[in-house]
């Protein structure tokens, strides 16, 4: 019953540990979704007082042409980012994340396309939404182009249906020329969120960045480094980190209970054992070695169990339709809930032995 | 095995209790010595520290050349392992393991491969009239059985000194004749020691020498040459 207990309190910590952890990582990632889909581009440059590729504060459409000007810059292409309501025409509707890309090149789009293809968005009223939106706002039907919606009530026509990453504030994400996202989110003067650009070959991305800022005075990142700075600015500005890092922190310390109970027990049902063992001459760091390599065979069909479950469950709700898609079980996450088992039980054995190390052999001839 | 002056107190203060009180205690190889006494009057302690489990306070125990007073606690845990076999009153097998798994604890302990260990054992406990029980379980097995297969362990590993607290305490007569038969037949040997602490005047005859303990100290030694009972 002990060995069952065991089993089902690390299987439950390492459970609660991995899947939080998934969690957020699945999170935190979808803040940067933008940004790694972009693949063409190498810089992001922007307003200086703009944080995150979710919110980001408009410029000047006449930065794009300066931002052309600087050395280094093999090409670069306006986009721009906003929010708005889609409705159909039997009145289903649901929040997404616009994004409009360069009318010439579309450089900005994801590459993943489920139906249509980059071309269709030169059509008129065109947008490219993700499969996650059509399933939202025509549930249980097939994917199909074609169909017409209103996005703050102007007319859209369904060009291209992708596989696009979820967003983070809103995770339908619909495409569109740039000409045809002002149509749809008037931008007022300043109608140009984001610079994309490609530097040329033979220089460095950094560089580049560094002296597009130095010569625009606009804020320029290589697009590795607008992700990780993103991600910062979501970790420091909201309560996500905390949220989660006390729910595995939780978990963490049901193991350390459910293991220093239970080994306590143990070691409290089996200490005339233990007292028969020293008599006959083992030592106390004998007798530790032998708890522990058997506490880590409970550890690790325990951990084996909780991660399986854990895999299972990402497995489960990581669909091309599902609200959690994009959600996963990285491998840093579960190498990081073994180590974090195997501490816990090597505490808990530690602990739990501190009174065999101090028994006394001479109970053995006590009746 | 000689031991002189042995003091052992239990407690501090005013609530301490002095258990051995200057005590002195000789015992030879090839002889089977009886610490008898009442209860409080210190046997176990006395053995405690003989066998290497508990610290004297005051007073030197040399045991087969081994000065105990000098030896560091590790030492002290070899010195057991190596030196001593022991015999509990409650036989205090390891529920877990078999007959022959039981027997063959101290030599696993002490490195020697388990099947070797296994087989070692398994051919003693055959001569201890248990072959057909080396892989019953402790509760599947009488007291009696069970104290034989306590026998099979404390003798094993070949150790140089047998100490036996109240063998025959959780068994009936015949059952305690049969262990003592046992322990004299195989434990006695020219080169090694036993010490039988009891309460149990039926098998005194069994003992060479007897040592009569009172208020924490031996008080008389009888010579009983073994022989002369039979």
């Amino acid at each position: 019953m002990k060995l069952i207990g065991l089993v089902f309190g690390i299987s439950f910590s390492t459970l609660l540990m991995s899947q939080q952890g998934g969690f957020f990582i699945g999170l935190i990632s979808r803040a940067a979704n933008v940004i790694s889909d972009a693949r063409e581009a190498t810089i992001w440059v922007m307003d200086p007082q703009t944080e995150t590729v979710e919110g980001p504060t408009n410029m000047r459409a006449t930065e794009l042409l300066r931002v052309r000007g600087v050395e280094g810059v093999l090409w670069a292409v306006p986009l721009v980012r906003a929010s708005g309501a889609i409705r159909t025409a039997e009145g289903r509707s649901t929040t997404a994340s616009f994004i409009g890309v360069d009318d010439a090149s579309l450089v900005g789009m994801t590459g993943r396309f489920i139906a249509g293809a980059p071309e269709d968005l030169r059509s008129p009223d065109a947008i490219a939404i993700d499969q996650l939106g059509f399933a939202r706002l025509w549930p249980g039907e097939p994917l199909a182009t074609g169909k017409v919606l209103e996005v703050n009530d102007r007319r859209a026509v369904i060009a291209a249906i992708t596989d696009a990453a979820p967003g983070f504030a809103a995770p339908v994400v619909v495409y569109t020329r740039l000409s045809q996202a002002l149509v749809y989110v008037p931008g007022g003067r300043n109608t140009l969120s984001f610079v994309l650009v490609r530097n040329v070959p033979e220089s460095d991305a950094a560089t580049v960045a560094r002296r597009i800022s130095e010569t625009t005075g606009l804020r320029a990142l290589t697009s590795q480094a607008f992700e990780r700075a993103t991600i910062d600015y979501v970790l420091a500005n909201t309560g996500i980190a905390f949220s989660f890092g006390v729910v595995i922190a939780l978990g963490a310390v049901v193991g350390i209970l459910v293991c220093g109970l239970t080994f306590t027990l143990f070691v409290n049902d089996n200490i005339r054992q233990f007292a028969v063992l020293k008599a006959i001459g083992v030592s106390n760091g004998r007798i530790l070695g032998m708890v522990a390599s058997q506490a880590i065979v409970v550890a690790f069909i325990g951990y084996s169990i909780g991660i399986w479950l854990s895999s299972a469950f990402f497995d489960g709700v990581n669909q091309p339709l599902s609200d959690l898609k994009g959600f996963w079980l990285p491998w840093q996450v579960a190498a990081l809930s073994a180590a974090a088992v195997l501490a816990i039980v090597l505490l808990a054995t530690v602990v739990s032995l501190r009174r065999v190390f101090a028994l006394d052999p001479a109970i053995t001839f006590r009746g | 095995m000689v031991a002189r002056g042995i003091c052992k107190r239990f407690g501090r203060g005013a609530t301490s209790e002095i258990v051995l009180n200057r005590t002195d205690f000789d015992a030879r190889a090839g002889e089977m010595t009886f610490l008898v006494g009442p209860s409080g009057c210190g046997k176990t302690t006395l053995i405690s520290i003989l066998s290497a489990m508990l610290r004297a306070d005051e007073g030197d125990a040399t045991v087969f050349g081994a000065d105990l007073k000098t030896l560091s606690g590790r030492a002290l845990s070899r010195f057991r392992g190596e030196t001593v076999g022991f015999v509990f009153q409650q036989f205090n097998l390891l529920p877990a393991l078999d007959a022959a798994e039981n027997a063959a604890v101290p030599l696993i302990v002490h490195g020697m491969a388990t099947g070797r260990a296994r087989r070692r054992a398994s051919e003693l406990l055959d001569r201890l009239g248990l072959a057909e029980s080396l892989k019953k379980f402790p509760h599947e097995l009488s007291g009696g059985q069970q104290q034989r297969v306590a026998i099979a362990r404390a003798l094993v590993h070949d150790p140089k000194l047998i100490v036996c607290d109240e063998p025959t305490a959780s068994l009936d007569g015949a059952s305690g004749h049969a262990v003592m038969n046992i322990l004299r037949t195989l434990a006695v040997r020219p080169d090694r020691a036993a010490i039988i602490v009891t309460h149990d005047d039926r098998i005194f005859q069994f003992a060479d020498r007897i040592a009569f303990m009172a208020d924490g100290r031996v008080v008389r030694t009888e010579k009983r040459p073994f022989e002369e009972m039979h």
